[in-house]
């Protein structure tokens, strides 16, 4: 019996192990879950960064449409600059939303994306853009937020995605977390020459190129 | 048990003829959908009768080998039982043959599916935001107006609105049109769902989804909030006005103006950071 | 303990669901005004009837009583730890109805979906409390688990194998497992949720750069085991009584076992046809449609192996055979309408409709709580050690059977129609079969009031049973113990090598 007993011991310890693995996989699973998105353009995800070899602008084009929300908590005007685009596939190319607090404090804001439908996320990559970073704006602030992306070349090629003409781009503006109220402006550009500042005044927002 | 199937009996009876009926609103005692009034939706209403004729014959037949061994094989008509234990060809079969349903089900069910995802190059897009407890409608391509939409109270309802589900600003949509949806919302989960139309899809904070629908014919149709957002989930319907496309461009007019956005300068601001931030770098 | 525990929480979450359809019977606000307060009712219904009715009734109840005789133990591995199991669960339903009655309640359905979850649209303590009492659920379920495993690998008798144990005994062993892997998850979700609400991480909070939508995948991926953990037990118990009331062994026993082994394998990878509204990619959308259809293959396995018993057998048809043959039946109706809602195009139809509603009662309020009434009348007599009142016990089959259909097969017409779950109040022309629907519950709720008068009348005025009371048919070990099963019984531990095996 004694050896029954330390065999019993011996199986509950393994099973305490998997369980205890099995919570850590659950907390595992928050950033496996983010990099799978970012990887494989999972649920609208667009791709970030430079083309590792340059693509070849090509003739064929697509729409791009632009969609902006703001969170209601967060007192900002939040608008695209255009209602769309008619973008070369494989072509690196600009676009702008323009944010505006139309509170009395500087806030700090931050925006979440993607792109529809789905299956179009992993042929939208994006270069720049002004959702990889917090973004602080003082009362009555307006600034044009750039975002460079281009469409791969490639969706016309895959048989699920060849019938789409349009993409729409989507950000959503929220109150940062953790908003440190009071901080500097214009601090959190990723592109600082592409941010334009204007406090306080209603003339037009310029670009610098 | 014999009440059960008469309970189904009319009930494939009515989704067969569903079809032919009109109607944009559940309706008393009504035993299948609501009329389908778009392409998917009359789709949708195909592979469920063939998924409906299906179940209900492998319900029938567990149900009559039920009764069948009660009667053949209880303690009186069988005293001494037999010890059969294994049978490999009736056991290969009851894997195989459900196999095959599966199929048969499985492979109209694919087809539907990739139909509705198909991105159809919209004619035009509407944006609709859920709320605690309301929705808003945005039309990006008319003006870029936007409204809010509630549910009329029970005490100000007025003749023929059905209660709980009259608004009091309905979305007013072309018929004979795709029309991209794109959704999101400002709070907690909600799914906007018009039941005739076959479009529900949840709406998710911080995050766009899009769908497509196209409405066959005119009427009013109506759906609710289905994704439980709290204390009045329950009080957020959402009805569909669907009208001609001449009537739709009468309409915009006179909603543009009505709910015109009050921000305009931002707007001159648009058009300018539109003139020259646009275009290729 | 565990019976007792189930019993309280039945009355308890029974109580609310009638709350509910009294509520329903007619169109416009009866006599909850609060809203809030039904959300909660609803949200209570579900987490009470999943884990402090069913699980502590099939597995805790029976699992911990029978699993041990039939494999010939004396008792369960660790005594003390099932113990502190059920001292957590009796604290985790204080806690949940605690949490129903203070800072409002929490009115987020069972599956506790954030953003609504959060601080933001959920503030005081409530839901903290509803999570607390989760963990302590799922600590003691997987305390539990483990000790069912450890006791099933390891103290089986000489002779009794892994293929001659009952089935039962294996619906427990791979129960056992699900709890094991899934527990872990809800325990790791739940965590992640609780800092959100109340130390400002948003692992959930698209705010912070979170998701909701991950919270959905870790929940339906115990969600959806925890499904299979409430109904196998159940098929266990149906494999036993369908042999015995047949007088013939299991039919295809190895197939069987083997059918239950991988609905819990496949139960691990259909999490997401819970998930088909929200925004899938359409090919994730299709892989789990296929994976969920997968899952009718062995099932189809266990009911036409039910019914191969049957076959050639010599059927008495007391009570527990009742109670089998009518789970059996409306197993397959909540089945069947499963393979309808595994498809996507058709489930965008009815997600979240009162068709759902009638899908999941009749697998699991018809299935697995038939299932808990059939292995009470089955074992209340080795258990007590007195015999229920036959009569009354198929009166209450058959008021309960008409009851419950009369109850939720209305709901399949009005789901079809649009009306969404979870809502106080519908539409007038949603009245008729709501009306019907609520007729059922008075129904249902006379053949639960039975109930407990045959609970009374066994203790009190049953008769004696012997070892064996259902004759030749009853082959596992239970049956050879005297009624009532002694505190620690086989002391001489019982030889396998000799008798036939449990197949």
């Amino acid at each position: 019996m004694v050896n029954a007993r330390r065999r019993n011991g011996m199986i509950a310890g393994a099973l305490f192990v998997v369980a205890g693995g099995m919570v850590g996989l659950a907390f595992a699973a928050v950033p496996l879950y983010q990099l799978f998105c970012q990887v494989t353009g999972y649920g609208g995800t667009p791709r970030i960064g430079v083309p590792e070899k340059p693509v070849a602008a090509t003739d064929q084009t697509i729409t791009v449409r632009f969609d902006a929300n703001v969170n209601s908590t967060l007192p900002w005007k939040f608008r695209p600059a255009q209602n769309e685009m008619t973008v070369r596939l494989g072509e690196t190319v600009l676009a702008h939303f323009v944010a505006r607090n139309v509170s009395a404090e500087p806030i700090v804001g931050t925006a979440t994306f993607n792109v529809t439908p789905f299956k179009a996320g992993p042929y939208f990559s994006k270069v720049e853009c002004f959702c990889f970073t917090e973004q602080s704006l003082d009362p009555g602030q307006e600034v044009a937020m750039p975002v460079s992306f281009y469409v791969d070349p490639e969706i016309y090629a895959d048989p699920g995605t060849r019938e789409i003409r349009t993409i729409t781009l989507s950000y959503t503006f929220f109150r940062a977390v953790r908003d440190p109220r009071g901080k500097g402006t214009g601090a959190a550009g990723t592109d600082e020459n592409l941010l334009s500042t204007d406090k306080g005044s209603n003339s037009p927002p310029f670009l610098t190129h | 048990m014999s009440k059960r199937l008469r309970i189904l009996a009319p009930l494939i009876a009515t989704c067969a003829a569903a079809g032919s009926a009109l109607a944009a609103a559940p309706e008393p005692w009504r035993l299948g959908f609501q009329a389908a009034a778009s392409p998917v939706m009359e789709r949708i209403e195909e592979l469920h009768n063939l998924l409906l004729v299906i179940i209900t014959g492998i319900t029938l037949f567990v149900l009559g080998l039920l009764v069948y061994v009660a009667l053949r094989f209880n303690e009186k008509s069988n005293p001494v039982p037999s010890t059969t234990t294994h049978n490999t060809v009736i056991e290969v079969l009851w894997t195989a043959v459900p196999v095959v349903i599966l199929m048969v089900m499985a492979v109209p069910s694919f087809k539907l599916l990739y139909f509705m995802d198909r991105a159809q190059d919209a004619e035009m897009t509407i944006k609709v935001i859920g709320h605690q407890w309301y929705w808003s409608y945005e039309y990006p391509d008319h003006g870029d107006f936007t409204f809010d939409s509630f549910m009329v109270p029970d005490d100000e309802l007025k003749d023929g609105q059905p209660r709980l589900l009259a608004v009091d600003n309905k979305v007013v949509l072309p018929i004979n049109t795709d029309i991209r949806v794109l959704l999101t919302s400002d709070d907690v989960l909600h799914a906007w769902a018009v039941p005739a139309l076959i479009t529900k899809l949840d709406a998710v904070p911080g995050r766009i989804n899009e769908t497509w629908m196209r409405i066959n014919r005119e009427g009013t149709y109506y759906g609710q909030c289905s994704e439980l957002c709290g204390v009045n989930h329950g009080f957020m319907p959402v009805a569909v006005e669907a009208v001609s496309k001449e009537a739709f461009r009468t309409w915009v007019k006179t909603a543009k103006k009505e709910f015109a956005r009050a921000d305009t300068d931002v707007d001159t601001n648009l058009a300018q950071v539109a003139e020259t931030g646009t275009g290729a770098r | 303990m565990y019976m007792v525990l189930a019993m309280i929480g039945g009355v308890v979450g029974g109580a609310m669901s009638w709350f509910i359809r009294l509520e329903l019977a007619v169109p416009g606000i009866q006599f909850i005004d609060d809203f809030q307060f039904y959300n909660v009712l609803v949200t209570a219904h579900g987490l009470i009837m999943v884990f402090f009715v069913v699980m502590p009734a099939l597995i805790g109840g029976f699992g911990n009583w029978i699993v041990p005789l039939m494999i010939g133990a004396p008792d369960m591995a660790f005594p003390r730890m099932n113990n502190i199991s059920f001292w957590l669960l009796a604290a985790a339903l204080i806690l949940l109805v605690t949490a129903g009655l203070i800072g409002g309640g929490p009115g987020t359905g069972w599956t506790v979906y954030p953003p609504l979850s959060n601080a933001e649209y959920h503030p005081g303590p409530a839901v903290d409390f509803a999570i607390l009492s989760l963990h302590l659920a799922g600590a003691s379920s997987v305390l539990g688990a483990i000790n069912f495993i450890t006791t099933i690998l390891n103290m089986r008798a000489p002779g009794m194998t892994l293929h001659r144990m009952p089935l039962f005994v294996w619906s427990i062993l791979v129960t056992a497992f699900l709890l094991l892997l899934a527990m872990p998850v809800l325990a790791g979700a739940l965590t992640m949720l609780l800092t959100d609400r109340n130390f400002g991480t948003s692992f959930f909070d698209a705010a912070g750069g979170g998701d909701p939508i991950l919270w959905q995948h870790l929940f339906w991926f115990f969600g959806h085991p925890e499904v299979y953990i409430m109904i196998l037990p159940g098929f266990g118990i149906i494999s036993q009584v369908v042999s015995t009331f047949s007088r013939k062994p299991v039919f295809g026993y190895l197939g069987m076992a083997y059918a239950m082994v991988s609905i819990g394998v496949i139960g691990f990878i259909v999490w997401a046809h819970h998930m088909y509204t929200v925004g899938l990619d359409v090919d994730t959308r299709a892989y789990f449609v296929a994976a969920t259809l997968v899952i009718a293959v062995p099932t189809g396995i266990k009911i036409f192996s039910w019914i191969a018993t049957m076959w050639g057998g010599s059927i008495r048809f007391d009570t527990p055979m009742l109670w089998a043959m009518g789970f059996i039946f409306l197993f397959v109706v909540g089945g069947v309408t499963g393979l309808v809602l595994a498809n996507a195009g058709v489930d965008t139809a009815v997600h979240d409709t009162y068709y759902v509603v009638a899908h999941f009662h009749y697998v699991l309020s018809l299935g697995a709580v038939f299932s808990i009434f059939t292995a009470f009348y089955y074992w209340i007599g080795k258990m007590s050690g007195r015999r229920y009142p036959e009569m009354l016990g198929r009166i209450h089959f058959w008021i309960t059977f008409i009851g419950v259909n009369i109850l939720f097969f209305p709901m399949h017409f009005l789901g079809l129609q649009g009306m969404p779950r979870r809502i106080p109040d519908y539409a007038d022309a949603y009245a008729g079969w709501n009306m019907v629907s609520s007729f059922g519950a008075l129904v249902t709720a006379l053949a639960t009031v039975l109930f407990f008068f045959i609970v009374y009348r066994t203790f009190t005025a049953g008769e004696k049973v012997a070892a064996n009371p259902w004759g030749e048919g009853a082959t596992t070990l239970e049956w050879t113990v005297e009624s009532p099963a002694p505190f620690h019984t086989h002391e001489e531990i019982p030889d396998m090598g000799g008798r036939q095996p449990a197949e």
